[in-house]
């Protein structure tokens, strides 16, 4: 029943199970493409093993030239360095409340308005819907001077008036950071094209039973949305994690700032020591994998459908 | 995929009741498209006409900013910049993104560890990765310059010199994006029906004709795709350069978006600042059009 539901992006699960080629014939030309893909594989992890092992050594090691590989032991002092360097408590928990409120306003906004624009009828919804497609058009980093007008001209809020001026909006709250990212084209057209794949038989029954839309929506729809709102889950936490550019221009308080920000200051600080530097980038860098490598198949079909993230 | 209607037939009568419910769904998600793209984008164009900023009152100023941008050196030193970037990135990431799906798209040993290496960088936050980077190319402590010295070659200085710093942001450009070429032309060979290999193979096709003749061409939607996509992601480069190079040295890096950052927040002139915006949306809108078609097209 459920996999009658998924949709068709989500089962095309990227495997060559049952279709690939078997490995070529043993050949020169086979071994040769093997060693370099073992080398592009090397290429590609050497700055995350670099990462890791410089987070490791001591503060005279890290200036030693040329650098080696392989710490001189494992000095976990530069995590607590790193944990404990100020701010860091509060940009952890102003990155869970980003990451965690974009997601979650994604999740709710997006499914109800692809809902709407799935399988309810209404005048203008073809016009909406356009809309929406061409809103996925629009690149978010071209707005962010107006983005960062609109935040802080919001009226009545941060001592703004019922014109949206005398005050500072917005701007170094948690409402700024999560509202341009609280929906996105992408979240909602995604979510509209997997409600439209299912069969309009589910809530027949409920209609004639007198169900409103919205008990329709929470009790037959929306659980059988669940592996769609895992992956739009996934890519929003993980676009509001790592996001950079919202929370550098909205927020000029040190104690709104991310990790994402915390980390290029401490970078860019007058005592960055590389050793810590390297050490919260390991801290901030680790969840994301986690969930990715827990999540792997329905994120890399989520990543598929959207194009890049990111 | 997109505009079709697709429920049901015409819509006839739609009683005010169903409206109203329809629009409590879409209210919230349309309320914020509307404040966080659709006034933004009205209100990019309005500013582009005005010398908006902190200090002064707005004055109307006509096409002034536009006519000031298209003779400013510097702006096109940052569009020369961005092409430079947005080309040196786009070419290799498709290559070796194709290269990557090919191989890992036989049954080769260990494929499943090698497509999550290659799709890691991916999911590295942009500013953690430029971080890594930043010290990779360290002059003086740095791994790349180590490895270097170590093979008995010069060590650069790979972010201080004009010649290379771009180059530099390149690499890690190319690093960090050729893992989402691979998921997508990974998922374009799946779409490939295998009776075409076989029949090529019953006629005695070798791999490279195979792969020339077959792959390659069934692949042109997607790569198409890949390039609108790499086009508009690339074009808006910001992150990186901010934290590895603040657009340096001598302006060697500074793109577009990384210069408009700068004439609205550091110079606070949100008209000038307006006007490029205005200019990068609709570039990259020409593009976006392009991409949103071909999409179209495939998934019809």
């Amino acid at each position: 029943m459920t996999d009658l539901a998924q949709p068709a992006a989500m089962e095309r699960q990227i495997t060559t199970r049952g279709r690939g080629r078997e490995f070529p014939r043993f050949d020169v030309m086979n071994v040769i493409g093997y060693l370099l893909l073992l080398f592009a594989a090397l290429a590609t992890v050497m700055p995350f093993l670099w990462m890791v092992s410089t987070s490791f050594k001591g503060d005279q090691e890290i200036f030693r030239f040329p650098p080696s590989f392989i710490p001189d032991g494992l000095r976990w002092q530069n995590y607590i360095d790193a944990m404990a360097s100020p701010d860091a408590g509060r940009q952890l928990v102003n990155s869970l409340i980003y990451a965690l409120g974009s997601t979650v306003s994604n999740l709710v906004f997006c499914s109800l308005a692809g809902y709407a624009l799935a399988r309810m009828q209404f005048s203008g919804r073809n016009v909406i819907f356009a809309l929406v497609v061409g809103l996925l058009m629009v690149p978010a980093q071209s707005q962010i001077v107006p983005v960062f007008l609109i935040v802080q001209k919001i009226p009545f809020a941060g001592g703004n008036d019922w014109l949206g001026n005398g005050g500072t909006g917005l701007l170094n709250t948690y409402w700024g950071m999560i509202l341009p990212t609280a929906a996105t084209p992408f979240g909602i057209f995604m979510m509209r094209q997997f409600f439209t794949r299912i069969p309009m038989e589910y809530e027949e029954s409920a209609k004639l039973d007198g169900a409103s839309p919205f008990t329709i929506f929470r009790r037959i729809l929306l659980p059988l949305a669940r592996p769609s709102l895992a992956v739009l889950g996934v890519l929003s936490f993980q676009s509001a994690w790592n996001d950079f550019v919202w929370p550098l221009i909205l927020n000029s308080h040190r104690e709104m700032a991310t990790l994402q920000i915390g980390l290029q200051l401490l970078q860019s600080g007058p005592d960055a020591r590389w050793n810590v530097v390297m050490a919260m980038a390991t801290l901030i860098t680790l969840p994301v994998i986690i969930v990715y490598l827990l999540a792997q198949r329905h994120v890399i079909d989520g990543a598929v459908t959207s194009g890049v993230k990111g | 995929m997109a505009l079709r209607n697709s429920t049901s037939g015409p819509v006839k009568t739609v009683s005010f009741h169903q409206n109203w419910s329809a629009y409590a769904f879409l209210a919230p998600a349309l309320v914020i498209l509307f404040l966080s793209l659709l006034l933004p984008a009205a209100a990019t164009l309005l500013m582009s006409f005005t010398d908006v900023s902190f200090l002064k009152p707005t004055n109307f100023v006509g096409f002034d900013n536009y006519v000031k941008l298209f003779n400013d050196t510097r702006f096109q030193q940052a569009v020369g910049n961005t092409i430079h970037y947005t080309i040196g990135v786009t070419f290799p990431t498709m290559v070796l993104g194709l290269l990557a799906a090919v191989a890992l798209n036989q049954k080769v040993p260990g494929r499943m560890a090698f497509r999550t290496i290659f799709y890691l960088p991916v999911l590295t936050s942009l500013i953690a990765a430029a971080v890594v980077w930043a010290y990779v190319y360290e002059p003086y402590a740095g791994p790349l310059n180590g490895l270097l010295t170590r093979v008995g070659l010069p060590p650069q200085p790979w972010l201080q010199n004009p010649g290379l710093a771009m180059n530099a942001l390149i690499i890690m450009a190319i690093w960090r994006d050729f893992g989402t070429a691979m998921i997508i032309y990974l998922a374009g060979l799946q779409d490939i029906p295998n009776d075409l290999y076989e029949a090529a193979r019953l006629d005695g096709a070798k791999g490279k004709d195979i792969f020339l003749r077959i792959t390659v061409p069934m692949l042109s939607s997607v790569t198409f795709y890949l390039l609108i996509i790499l086009i508009v992601q690339t074009f808006q480069v910001f992150g990186a350069i901010y934290v590895m190079t603040q657009g340096g040295p001598l302006g060697s890096t500074e793109t577009v978006v990384y210069q408009m950052y700068q004439t609205a927040f550091g110079y606070t002139e949100f008209g000038y600042g307006a006007a490029m915006s205005t200019v990068l949306f609709l570039t990259i809108l020409v593009f976006s059009i392009i991409g949103t078609r071909i999409m179209r097209r495939k998934d019809a």
